[in-house]
């Protein structure tokens, strides 16, 4: 088993170890803080998980294969939750508004690519030109966004207040379904990286571009390929924020850029599976820490354990995974 | 013979005005208002009303000077602060650039902080913000920062008689609050929760939460937590669309519990934000009496002029907008130290009263070099030495069927 799928097995292993871990910190909690309170904490702390992960994966996604710090990824959520609402204000219901914007979000990644990092790869251009490029991009989406749709808070119209109530435990409608997708999508990005043809050749890509094309991969494909799902990600993880959260305005994806790159770096960057744990993580931590400080702290929670984490695993949780298999 | 004395006659008369005119122009004061906006960012919303009330005042001044004889104009030129410090200061350049010499706005204290700090406390520019966070009162200004509007310290005082008058008594009764953790809210809980506690009532909270986080969940979990007699949330409505969304989810929210300060005073609840988040919620705004004859003109100048409905604190921007051009007529200067020196001496208490109905008659006594005491649509502004506000009166208001209605009205004061 280990010898036919190995970066599974070294993936499982990290994960079924992290799981244990956070089983055990939430029973500590529970004692600490009561069964309830620690099991509301918990569900909101998934929410926020289920955000982080979803974003994160695109982003891990790019960084991994491509090499760039995709500081536009953000802006990628804004422009698929504001294509959806552009869409919407033409008569189409929601969710298939939200599905032709993913649509139509890869494809800007795509184009994107073609006009602005394809020409920077030809000059190869270096990690901080890249970044400094992303940097513009993100700027020019989100200003491209405000210029059509203005600044103010934009309603999304879906129900943000309907919940699901189980005993003392309460979880929003929408929220419990961004939860649920943003793990599926993240597991299946995950899966298809490891077990399809595509995967192996995306991951040929990462570990080093000449060599794939030696081996005779269309490199320029595959980082087509790359684009057209991270777009599509990002995408997918806007529109379920905005429908959860009930309204958007522009600088909503720049704001989350930051968890969502703790959420990739902590889980190893490159690692899909490694973008939902470190979510996972940073969505858990923050929230339970409300139990013992002032919510005023909960943003910090995140970047400290970062820090923390990176001392003592400077690769991620995955990637040292990866790293030990 | 007679056609020659005529056209001489003619020429020399006209001449003669030319001359008076010319020297009447050369003594014009002209002076440019520099409206610091708030057009995009967190208080988005208010800006148009903010906007169409300082445009109706240097339209009504304008009017009034021209018919008493008075020769000052005013004109008001515009700039986005975004809602933030540096994007407010640069907004400020640009428009000293383009000639102000006065500012009426911003709405955010730290972009008020950051104008003073970076610009108009060494050009002696005198602001009139309508932030109300005692924060702005940590810098030395040098006397250029005046309030029409009140400041959080008298607000607190009528947040808490909204809460008591709503509960019936404060004693012993626990009021929960929660803030978006800047200035405005930070400010507003402290004075808040002294005069909640100075009244015999006890505190829950606060619950402080980043305006950029992701979800508000546990939040709202902790606001209606041990199920308090009422709640004070201190927000600006986009982060408050997502922590009222959230505190309905909680299934324990009554929002008839609910007190919220001026930033959340709405004509009608925007669409971004659950009408059940505030339906029965009380709160508190800078009001202004509206049986005065002055409020009356106010609205009257406000109705023909169409466009948006009256907004929080709209009759503060006028009145800081007349004040200031009252000011200019007193330097009989746009020199922005001048029109500082005037201020006191446009808001005398003890000197004539004039009101916004009697424009002209108080523009001709300022030219004449007197004293006076202007009443504003929001009442009569005595400025404490640090240029607030002693006394203020507010508005306590309900929402229902998602509009906004004003039950009674109360003054507080230092």
């Amino acid at each position: 088993m280990e010898r036919r799928f190995p970066f599974l097995t070294a993936n499982a292993r990290v994960a079924v170890r992290l799981t244990l871990v956070l089983i055990l910190v939430a029973i500590v909690l529970a004692v600490a803080r009561g069964p309830v309170a620690v099991g509301q904490t918990t569900l909101n702390g998934l929410v926020a998980a289920g955000y982080f992960s979803l974003g994160a994966v695109g982003l891990t996604l790019v960084f991994g294969s491509l090499r760039i710090i995709n500081f536009a990824h953000g802006d990628l959520l804004t422009l698929g939750a504001y294509v959806t609402l552009g869409i919407s204000a033409i008569g189409l219901p929601f969710w298939p508004a939200a599905a032709l914007a993913i649509a139509a979000t890869a494809g800007i990644a795509l184009v994107l690519d073609r006009i602005v990092w394809e020409p920077m790869r030809r000059k190869r251009a270096s990690t901080l030109q890249l970044f400094l490029v992303a940097i513009g991009l993100a700027m020019v989406i989100r200003y491209t966004i405000q210029f059509f749709a203005g600044s103010q808070p934009r309603s999304v119209g879906q129900d943000v207040l309907s919940a699901i109530v189980v005993g003392p435990f309460h979880l929003g409608a929408l929220q419990g379904l961004a939860l649920i997708v943003g793990v599926a999508a993240a597991t299946l990005v995950g899966l298809g990286l490891a077990f399809t043809p595509f995967g192996k050749k995306i991951r040929a890509l990462a570990d080093d571009v000449a060599l794939a094309e030696v081996s005779g991969v269309d490199t320029r494909r595959m980082i087509r390929l790359v684009w057209l799902v991270a777009g599509g990600l990002a995408a997918l993880a806007g529109v379920l924020y905005a429908a959860a959260v009930g309204s958007v305005n522009p600088n909503f994806g720049f704001l989350i850029l930051l968890s969502l790159f703790t959420a990739a770096v902590l889980g190893g960057i490159g690692n899909a599976y490694g973008a939902l744990a470190g979510g996972l993580i940073v969505g858990l931590a923050q929230e339970w820490s409300t139990l013992f400080f002032n919510a005023r702290w909960k943003p910090v929670v995140g970047f400290a354990i970062l820090i923390v984490m990176l001392l003592v695993m400077p690769r991620g949780i995955f990637g040292s995974g990866r790293a030990r298999s | 013979m007679n056609w020659r004395r005529r056209f001489i006659a003619a020429v020399s008369v006209a001449a003669l005005a030319g001359i008076l005119t010319s020297s009447a122009l050369a003594d014009e004061v002209a002076l440019t208002i520099g409206k610091l906006l708030e057009l995009t960012g967190p208080l988005s919303e208010n800006a148009p009303s903010q906007d169409k009330a300082i445009n109706i005042a240097v339209d009504y001044a304008n009017q009034a000077a021209q018919s008493a004889g008075v020769p000052i104009k005013a004109t008001a030129i515009s700039a986005d602060v975004q809602g933030d410090p540096q994007a407010a200061l640069s907004a400020a350049r640009a428009l000293v650039a383009k000639g102000a010499t006065v500012f009426i706005g911003p709405s955010i204290t730290p972009e008020s902080i950051a104008i003073a700090n970076g610009l108009t406390i060494q050009k002696k520019i005198t602001v009139w913000p309508v932030g109300t966070s005692m924060r702005l009162r940590t810098i030395k200004d040098e006397g250029t920062i005046f309030r029409t509007v009140p400041p959080d310290s008298l607000q607190a005082r009528a947040v808490a008689a909204a809460v008591e008058d709503k509960l019936g008594a404060a004693k012993g009764k626990v009021l929960s609050i929660a803030y978006r953790n800047e200035p405005y809210g930070e400010g507003l809980f402290k004075d808040l929760s002294a005069a909640w506690q100075a009244k015999g009532g006890k505190i829950q909270g606060p619950i402080v939460y980043d305006p950029t986080q992701a979800t508000f969940d546990s939040e709202a979990q902790q606001i209606v937590d041990n199920n308090p007699d009422a709640y004070v949330v201190i927000d600006y409505p986009d982060t408050f669309a997502k922590v009222g969304a959230a505190l309905v989810r909680t299934g324990k929210f009554d929002p008839s519990k609910l007190v919220v300060p001026d930033a959340l005073a709405f004509s009608t609840v925007p669409s971004n934000i659950p009408p059940q988040a505030l339906e029965g919620a009380r709160g508190t705004r800078g009001g202004s009496d509206t049986s005065t004859q002055a409020y009356k003109l106010f609205d009257d100048l406000w109705q023909k002029a169409g466009g948006v409905e009256h907004f929080a604190l709209d009759a503060n921007s006028f009145d800081s907008t007349t004040l200031a051009i009252l000011a200019a007529a007193a330097a009989k200067s746009a020199d922005p130290a001048a029109i500082q020196g005037k201020i006191h001496s446009v808001t005398k208490p003890g000197a004539a009263k004039y009101s916004p109905t009697n424009l002209g008659d108080a523009l001709k006594a300022v030219w004449a070099g007197q004293p006076i005491d202007y009443v504003g649509v929001a009442g009569a502004f005595e400025f404490a030495p640090n240029g607030d506000p002693t006394i203020s009166r507010f508005d306590i208001f309900e929402y229902r069927d998602g509009k906004l209605h004003v039950i009674k009205q109360i003054d507080a004061a230092e």
